[in-house]
């Protein structure tokens, strides 16, 4: 065990560096403007210009300009110079709303994935099934916007069931942090609940015509046994999987929009706003750092999910 | 294991030996249909049959004749929506079809117990196999967890598996196939069942696996009055552990009776062909047609002979070993040594059968000769011409004279193309393939090719010489049975005009009454053709039916090697006497003889 | 099963069609989505015969006649014309779009040219980047397939959106120079890319696996047996066996394209001013989501349409394509067997 998780840990760290190149790639050296202006942003004097040009290292032959970035990032220097904030200081400062968002959407989506998954393959191919599959089309049909634009619509103005927007730190009032969160949650967790369970479905019933459910049925097991104890438990491993990459993605930066729209004041919603201010620093730093938490985030997951399943806590089964 | 004698000629009724017994199980016009996209079909129509206590009754059949899904049926296990059931089967005067499901469950592994063919799926494998067992026991019987798994170590004793007391807590993957097959045997039998229905338990299991499956499975038959529903294509087994014999075919049982009676006055035509394509170990194989030099049939213990012939293929010291690599990431934990210092030599127009069983080597041997995997050392040389660790480039020209037939036929053509775009591509290579006018192999299409002769003509030339209709040239290979598709393999092998053809397994994977007429195909086409053949299979009875000679091969070695005969009747090695033994033989009184000598 | 009578060929491309022909819900999705497109296409005849107007003229100060009475199409305070419908003989049929007073309609339909334009392309992008990567990492394997798994992978890290916006913003400023290709900021061009490139490693690896499982099939060593180059066989012989996958990956391919570009252009970062595409539609009439809510929820809901019509589609396809159904495998697992009637020659 111990072997395999160096090893596992010796190459995450080599697609960290990778990630990091690809992002430097992606804002200093890709695009075809000149980068001292690009990062400067709006409101871009000349001697601002040339102060970035001297901090970044512009000037400088790329590897010299590699570290000089990346120094300004890790040391948490990283200003943005059309807002004049400390980039650090805001990403910190939006975390909380973010991991509320996205830990609440994730309990929901696993939570009715889950259920639906199992109910679809269970009444297989009759009208509960067609109907939740619908559902679940719709479901990862459906644009993150369209849903929130129509719950704001209907459900914060024509009637006045939910706030529209803000965020309410958990600390300071739960019933209050939660009644903000419903309509984001429920919003974010709509497209996740409709791919989930499709997954399961297809697993289950693929599982259902295994072998050893056969034995199972063979041995005298009743039927609820089978299907939870054999069918479902051996659906669901793909299924934490998938769930370690979604989640990881929505925290990087998948609630995004989300948050935008209802205004949570989040990591996401910093993000969007520098986006339509083409202020580049934020952005470089939520990326980097988004991208860092999923590696991270699935490492960590892949040792836990070696050490559970018995065939590669074994070192893959000697016979 | 004495059998009361049987009262005379049996008619395909019901036998009136059993009626003295009472009946544990009574099966009654039973008829299943399936409804599926390509229309229903009716995979049991009618059958009806009785079980005694204690007895071995076997059901006997190809593919698709019914004789699982039978057994399947016994146990409600094929109820499903799209599935129809009619008939009666009783245990112990108990209605068994339209039972509730909780009635059925408790019938499961209660008192019905059921081990399947391939122990590998069959049990789940993220739980312990101590924990799948007692979830069987615990299902029928109060106990409390400390009980049922100190039952669950006596039954894995029970089934001679060592060291029960630890290996209870292995998972499934950590047992060996026969081992495995070994823990489902005793998980059906924890609870102490009246009837046992093994479907096809040792099919996926090497022979001497085999061997000791079925002894375990008559020795527990024997000391628990275990009545036994044995089902298999394989009459060897039968003739090994049987009372009874029943004979199906598309659904519905053609013939029954004792395992005498079977197999000595057997009535019906499918009965007699299904015997008659079974191939006797003990007896010596049938002459070999004339061969075009003209020498006169050839005694099969003769060695002189093939020593005349020039060698055609000769392999030296081959050694290929493989990286194991450990768990995740294709670290390499260490080396196996898949071919280990292997030589033998094949001769014009002669065969030479290769015997091994799974992990010996052979399939890496086979591909090593054929230039798809290259070997780390030795040499292999093909008419004086060194060819192993050849560049692909230069093994091009080779290519047209050394062709392989795979062993699957599901898997070995492109199911996106028709057959005659396979074979025809086989045929299109060789003209890039030939240095020049090829003086021996297959002088009729290479002549008509000169002649600039449309391909699908040649193609449709070669599908019939292989025993398939020129019209077989548009089929798909999904329409295509599992021997008609071995003969397609056949035939695209054929289309490059080879000197030799490896055939890894041709026949395993087919039906007995198919395996005959390949076996025969290629006996004639190496007589046509002057073809020389390394035959390899698992299964020596059929590579002594076709072979001159005969290695022996275990764990990357050859073992023994010598003319077939002397090999088969004098082995010395010891390994090729425990193959030897381990084939079941297909005749009551010489299996009865072997017991009553090993005992 | 009888088997089919010597005048056979019923290959899988036509048992498939034979399958997706009697799949209802799959055909009436390949109807809205053919409906959808025709929509679009027909944007410059709306445009110019009903409608009189363009999708980037302004009707700020004028005023039009609504079922006989005269209304403003932005009143002074700023507030569009709602739904006309039929009431000025198709103009304004979905009223304003915002103080610019632009015909929403038209908008919606030169929007969806952009969108649908993106979302093709981008997958079809995708879909010839992944099936060449897949199939050079799964035959050769090797070093080839490390360093492109390895490539594919730290791609995959990324979350989508965000690499998008990454890309995005970083060359919506100046556009990309790279070597040869010069792309303007504006060009549609730089979405195209973004999208298709994002999304490879989704479609790469998936193929990378069925090359490899069908790398190991007796029929691709029969081939090399035969004296077949690596070209060959890649092209020959795993190709035509991958093309299921391939379709049924480009159906999806587009939608989550779709997807991804408007959420990109919602935020900005994806179709650039002055073009317009349903996600940019979004983004300006959120502005005026409580006044004038179809604004926003008309280019949304027609994403939605369209994405929801290919998923459909593409499940269809993807249950005629493969042909495990649910009620043969069962009847598969009980008989362990599938075969045509033996015919002894």
């Amino acid at each position: 065990m111990a072997p395999f998780v160096v090893r596992r840990l010796a190459g995450m760290i080599a697609v960290l560096f990778a990630i990091s190149v690809i992002v430097f790639l992606i804002f200093n050296v890709i695009p075809n403007s000149d980068p001292a202006q690009r990062m400067a942003g709006k409101n871009a004097t000349p001697q601002l210009i040339a102060n970035i040009t001297e901090e970044w290292g512009f000037d400088e032959p790329l590897p010299e300009q590699y570290l000089k970035t990346m120094e300004l990032i890790f040391t948490g220097e990283l200003v943005s110079y059309s807002s004049r904030l400390d980039v650090d200081e805001e990403i910190r400062k939006g975390l909380p709303a973010t991991a509320s968002l996205c830990i609440g959407a994730a309990v929901i989506w696993m939570f009715f994935g889950i259920l639906f998954g199992y109910l679809s393959a269970m009444r297989a191919g009759r009208l509960t099934d067609r109907v939740l599959t619908a559902l679940a089309l719709a479901g990862i049909s459906m644009p993150v916007f369209l849903l929130a634009s129509v719950f704001l619509y209907y459900l914060t103005f024509r009637v006045e069931l939910f706030p529209s927007s803000g965020y309410v730190p958990l600390t300071e009032n739960p019933l209050d942090w939660a009644y903000h969160l419903i309509l984001p949650w429920t919003t974010l967790a709509v497209l996740f609940v409709g791919f989930y369970s499709r997954v399961l479905r297809s697993n289950m019933l693929e599982a259902m015509n295994e072998d050893y459910v056969r034995t199972a049925r063979a041995k005298g097991l009743d039927e609820r046994r089978v299907m939870t104890r054999h069918v479902l438990r051996n659906s669901l491993i793909p299924i934490v999987t998938l769930f370690g990459l979604d989640f990881a993605a929505v925290i990087g930066g998948g609630a995004i929009i989300t948050e935008s729209i209802f205004s949570l004041g989040g990591v996401g919603q910093y993000a969007a706003d520098s986006i339509s201010n083409l202020d580049l620093p934020p952005i470089m730093a939520v990326t980097l750092f988004g991208a860092f938490f999923v590696v991270l985030f699935n490492t960590v997951v892949d040792i836990v999910y070696a050490y559970l399943d018995p065939r590669i806590r074994l070192e893959g089964g000697r016979q | 294991m004495s059998k009361q004698p049987a009262d005379g000629p049996k008619t395909s009724g019901i036998s009136t030996e059993s009626a003295r017994r009472p009946a544990l199980l009574e099966v009654r016009g039973l008829r299943v249909e399936f409804a599926t996209e390509g229309g229903a079909v009716q995979a049991v129509d009618g059958v009806s049959f009785e079980l005694g206590a204690g007895e071995v009754l076997a059901i006997v059949g190809e593919s698709g004749s019914g004789k699982s899904v039978t057994a399947q049926t016994i146990l409600g296990l094929t109820r499903s929506h799209n599935a129809t059931i009619e008939g009666s089967v009783r245990l112990r005067g108990q209605e068994l079809v339209d039972a509730s499901e909780a009635e059925l469950q408790k019938v499961r592994g209660g008192e019905v117990a059921m081990v399947f063919q391939d122990p590998m799926t069959s049990l789940n494998p993220v739980y312990r196999v101590g924990h799948q067992i007692v979830e069987a026991i615990r299902a029928h019987r109060r106990m409390s967890d400390a009980e049922a798994r100190a039952l669950a170590i006596e039954m894995l004793g029970a089934v001679e598996i060592p060291d029960s007391e630890r290996r209870v807590d292995n998972y499934p993957h950590e047992f060996s196939g026969g081992m495995r097959q070994r823990a489902m045997i005793a998980m059906a039998l924890a609870l102490e069942p009246t009837v046992l229905i093994a479907d096809e338990p040792t099919t996926a299991l090497d022979v001497t696996i085999q061997a000791q499956i079925l002894a375990l499975l008559a020795r527990l038959n024997r000391e628990r009055n275990l009545a036994t529903i044995l089902i298999t294509h394989d009459l060897g087994v039968v003739a090994e552990v049987a009372d009874r014999i029943l004979v199906m075919h598309e659904g519905r049982i053609v013939e029954r009776g004792s395992l005498d009676e079977i197999f000595y006055a057997p009535k019906d035509s499918y009965t007699r062909r299904l015997l008659g394509a079974v191939v006797r170990l003990d007896q010596p194989p049938p002459p070999k047609p004339t061969s075009t030099t003209g020498d006169g049939p050839i005694p099969s213990n003769i060695s002189t002979e093939s020593a005349r012939r020039p060698a055609l293929l000769e392999v030296r010291g081959l050694v290929k070993r493989f990286p194991v690599r450990g768990g995740l990431f294709q670290r390499t934990r260490g080396e196996t040594t898949a071919v280990d210092e292997v030589s033998l030599t094949v001769a014009r127009g002669e065969t030479l059968g290769l015997v091994g069983e799974s992990g010996s080597g052979k399939s890496t041997l086979c591909r090593a000769i054929l230039g798809l995997i290259e070997p780390d050392s030795g040499s292999i040389r093909f008419e004086g011409r060194e060819i192993a660790g050849l560049p692909q480039r230069r093994m091009r020209p080779i290519r047209g004279d050394i062709q392989m037939v795979f062993q699957d036929p599901y898997s070995s053509l492109n199911p996106r193309k028709r057959v005659g775009q396979i074979v025809g591509a086989s045929l299109r290579s060789q003209d890039s393939l030939a240095d020049g006018p090829k003086t021996s192999g297959i002088p009729t299409v290479s002549a008509r090719r000169r002649e600039g002769e449309a391909p699908r003509r040649q193609v449709g030339e070669l599908l019939e010489r292989v025993g398939l209709s020129a019209a077989h040239y548009d089929r798909y290979p999904h329409e295509l049975s599992g021997g008609q598709r071995q003969r397609v393999g056949i035939a695209r092998a054929l289309a490059v005009e080879p000197r030799l053809i490896v055939a890894d397994e041709p026949v395993s994977a087919l039906d007995v009454t198919i395996r005959a007429q390949i076996l025969d195909l290629l006996a004639e086409l190496q007589d046509d053709f002057d073809l020389s053949y390394v035959f390899v299979a698992h299964d020596i009875g059929v590579v002594r039916h076709v072979s001159d000679r005969i290695a022996v091969m275990h764990e990357g070695k050859i073992v023994e090697e010598g003319p077939t005969g002397g090999v088969c009747e004098r082995p010395s090695h010891p390994y090729t006497r425990s193959l030897l033994d381990a084939v079941p033989i297909p005749d009551p009184r010489e299996a009865r003889a072997r017991r009553a000598i090993r005992s | 099963m009888t088997s089919r009578g010597p005048a056979g060929g019923r290959g899988p491309p036509r048992i498939a069609l034979r399958r997706l022909r009697s799949n209802r819900p799959a055909l009436a999705a390949l109807g809205l989505f053919v409906a959808i497109v025709v929509f679009v296409l027909a944007a410059p005849l709306w445009a110019r015969e009903v409608a009189e107007t363009g999708p980037n003229a302004t009707h700020t100060v004028e005023k039009i006649e609504v079922d006989g009475e005269r209304r403003d199409v932005v009143t002074p305070d700023g507030t569009p014309i709602g739904p006309v419908w039929l009431g000025a003989g198709g103009k304004f049929f979905l009223g304003a779009d915002g103080r610019l007073g632009r015909d929403e309609m038209v908008r919606l339909m030169y929007g969806g040219r952009t969108s649908l334009l993106i979302g093709i392309t981008a997958a079809l992008l995708t879909t010839v980047l992944a099936v060449v990567l897949g199939l050079v990492a799964g035959y050769y394997r090797g070093w080839r397939d490390s360093v492109i798994s390895r490539s594919l992978d730290v791609i995959w890290a990324f979350p989508v959106v965000l690499l998008g916006i990454a890309l995005g913003t970083a060359l919506a400023v100046g556009g990309l120079e790279l070597g040869p290709i010069s792309i303007s900021s504006g060009s549609i061009w730089i979405p195209i890319l973004i999208i298709g490139f994002v999304y490879t490693p989704y479609m790469a690896r998936p193929i990378r696996g069925e090359v490899l499982a069908l790398r190991e099939r007796e029929f691709v060593e029969a081939a090399v047996a035969r004296g077949a180059g690596p070209l060959g066989v890649m092209f020959g012989e795993l190709l035509p066996n991958l093309w299921s996958t391939i379709i049924v990956f480009f159906t999806l391919a587009v939608a989550n394209n779709m997807l991804l570009e408007a959420a990109l252009s919602f935020l900005g970062a994806g179709v650039q001013p002055p073009s317009s595409s349903w996600g940019t539609m979004v983004s300006s009439g959120f502005e005026l989501i409580y006044s004038a809510p179809l604004l926003a929820i008309a280019p949304g809901v027609l994403i939605l349409l369209t994405v929801l019509a290919l998923n459909v589609f593409g499940d269809g396809l993807r249950d005629a394509l493969d042909p495990r159904s649910k009620v043969r495998l069962q009847f598969e697992a009980h008989t362990g067997t599938y075969e045509p009637e033996e015919e002894v020659a």
